[in-house]
């Protein structure tokens, strides 16, 4: 960095409004990708692991695993197979999602009370209607509590990807650190942090508007 | 509204076991339609384990369950609860439904029409005595007691023949208790509807039963109407269990126009003698006497003089004999 060279270039940030709309956006791009896949494969395998409770522990033992393969090696390891590709990115990304979204939407409809349960199938709900329509609304607390801390894991996360070649604000952070250049590195940095605060915030809001039981009193 | 009418519930030698636990032993009782059975007794005799049988949310092991002369075994256990009303003591309203969800739950599982379901909620919203306002709460908004209505709503909404309670008013406080018995009693009786109801409270069972079964480690040891089980206890358990004041329950049984009242009682030695009516129980009654520190009650029916009551009459029927 040049000595005397204020930390945030002003100039510089008025000059690539474009660039950095189009990295906001593919970071929100791979994010949205990572965790709306994360939340499919999660609820099958809590589907799978509710049913046949045997398979629960294996299951979580497997996404404990994934979570502590650190990002970089993990990326590392798939680049030989699935090239520097968006593929490699989602693949990553969406392991990283799967423990603390099995786990809640496990733990979620397992708090469901179970005298609820009770009266619901002693008044004729099949067990997929439980399912579907007394469970899994119950659950939703636990379950968005799980998105939540998913979504701002995956957008710090999204971060690393611009070293496979994926863009999102990891890319100017990179260009910052590669050109001895502070103005980018910071507003990417930055720019990451409000994106996931303000992702945290409209999840809060869907969570509300799906639960209205829960605003009351 | 009496179009709803009950179905007779028959046990026939129904056992439960669990490994070597054996938890309902050959059980086996009628209760005629429209009526009341009360399953009380001791904390793990079987009651709930009996009741959840019927709805087959338990499974018997052997013998067979009877609704209106049919195996509720065979079909549909699904279909038979939706024709099956179900109040637990937790409520089990769903948290994230309103009142009126939570009360239109099975019309919504039989497919009722829209219009038929909202005139079904508000119905019972009178009978149950809640105002309109509380259809758009949540159960979190209720009361204990609101609950519990909106509970007991719920298992009439479809107009079951049969109802299947599990200690619904043990978590509400005595005077809330008092008054839910009295308007469930009312409800009962308006729409016709056969009821087991479990409870281990022998005060409650003796108010609402019109059968009371007792129960004692998974087998019954007396059935009888609330009357005749205070009155002729069938061994000392029952009679313990009744408690050493059943004389005195049966006289919250019984009415002073049911009672030996002298017509020839000479009504001008009655002055200071508390006025008694005919429906009034003799429990009231002896509790009158007693307050005025008379020997003697004047019975009335309106204007008309009936003759009087004696403490010695009301005397004899608290001796009630003792177990062979
Ligand atoms: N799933 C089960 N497995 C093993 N034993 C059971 C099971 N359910 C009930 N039991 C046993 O069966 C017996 C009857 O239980 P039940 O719940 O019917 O009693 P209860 O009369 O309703 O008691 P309470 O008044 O405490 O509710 C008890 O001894 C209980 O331990
Ligand atoms: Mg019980």
């Amino acid at each position: 960095m040049t000595p005397g060279e204020p930390l945030v270039r002003w100039d510089w940030v008025a000059n690539h409004t474009g660039e950095i709309g189009l990295r906001i956006g593919e970071h929100l791009e791979l994010t949205i990708i990572a965790v709306v896949l994360g939340l499919a494969i999660a609820f099958a395998l809590a589907f799978a692991g509710l049913r046949l409770p045997h398979l629960y522990p294996p299951i979580t033992a497997f996404a404990g695993i994934l979570y502590t393969i650190p990002s970089l090696a993990l990326f590392a390891f798939l680049v030989p197979y699935t090239g520097l590709s968006l593929l490699t990115a989602e693949i990553g990304l969406v392991s990283y999602t799967l423990l603390i979204l099995v786990r809640n939407i496990v733990s979620g409809i397992r708090s469901v009370p179970s005298e609820v349960r009770d009266a619901a199938l002693g008044m004729g709900y099949t067990p997929r209607a439980i399912l579907w329509r007394i469970e899994l609304p119950l659950a939703l607390g636990v379950i968005f509590a799980g998105i939540r801390v998913a979504t701002i894991t995956t957008i710090g996360l999204v971060t690393v990807t611009a070293l496979i070649g994926q863009g999102g604000l990891g890319y100017l952070i990179l260009l910052g650190i590669q050109q001895f250049f502070s103005t980018p590195l910071i507003v990417g940095a930055t720019l990451s942090v409000a994106l996931a605060v303000a992702a945290d915030g409209a999840l809060v809001l869907v969570q509300r508007s799906l639960m209205p039981w829960t605003r009351v009193r | 509204m009496a179009e709803t009418r009950g179905a007779t519930v028959e046990f026939r030698s129904v056992t439960k076991r669990y490994g070597d636990t054996v938890a309902v032993d050959g059980l086996s009782f009628a209760v005629p339609a429209g009526r009341i059975c009360v399953l009380v007794g001791p904390s793990g005799c079987g009651k709930t384990t009996s009741l959840r049988m019927v709805n087959r949310l338990i499974e018997p092991t052997s013998g067979e369950i009877l609704i209106d002369g049919e195996n509720v075994l065979q079909g549909d256990p699904t279909e038979l609860r939706r024709r099956i009303g179900y109040v637990i003591q937790q409520t089990g309203l769903f948290p994230h439904q309103t009142v009126a969800d939570n009360i239109a739950t099975v019309p919504r599982l039989l497919g009722w029409p829209k219009e038929r379901i909202g005139a079904r909620v508000d119905e019972l919203l009178t009978l149950i005595g809640l105002d309109v306002r509380m259809l758009r709460r949540y159960p979190a908004q209720l009361s204990g007691g609101e609950r519990q209505r909106v509970g007991v709503a719920r298992a009439m909404a479809a107009r079951p023949p049969v109802m299947l309670m599990d200690e619904p008013f043990a978590a509400v406080d005595p005077i809330v208790r008092e008054r839910l018995q009295n308007e469930f009693l009312r409800l009962q009786r308006d729409q016709g509807i056969t009821v087991i109801f479990v409870t281990h409270d022998i005060d409650e069972a003796i108010k609402l039963g019109d059968r009371v079964a007792i129960m004692r480690a998974g087998k019954l040891v007396q059935y009888a109407p609330p009357g005749e089980l205070l009155a002729h206890p069938a061994d000392d358990f029952v009679a313990r269990f009744v408690g050493s004041d059943r004389g005195l329950k049966r006289l919250s049984l019984l009415t002073v126009g049911g009672a030996d009242i002298d017509p020839n009682f000479d009504r001008s030695r009655l002055d200071g003698a508390p006025v008694l009516s005919p429906s009034m129980t003799l429990r009231d009654a002896l509790a009158a006497m007693l307050a005025s520190e008379s020997q003697t009650g004047k019975v009335m029916d309106g204007d008309r003089y009936l003759g009087a009551l004696t403490l010695a009459k009301i005397g004899a029927m608290l001796r009630v004999e003792t177990p062979a």
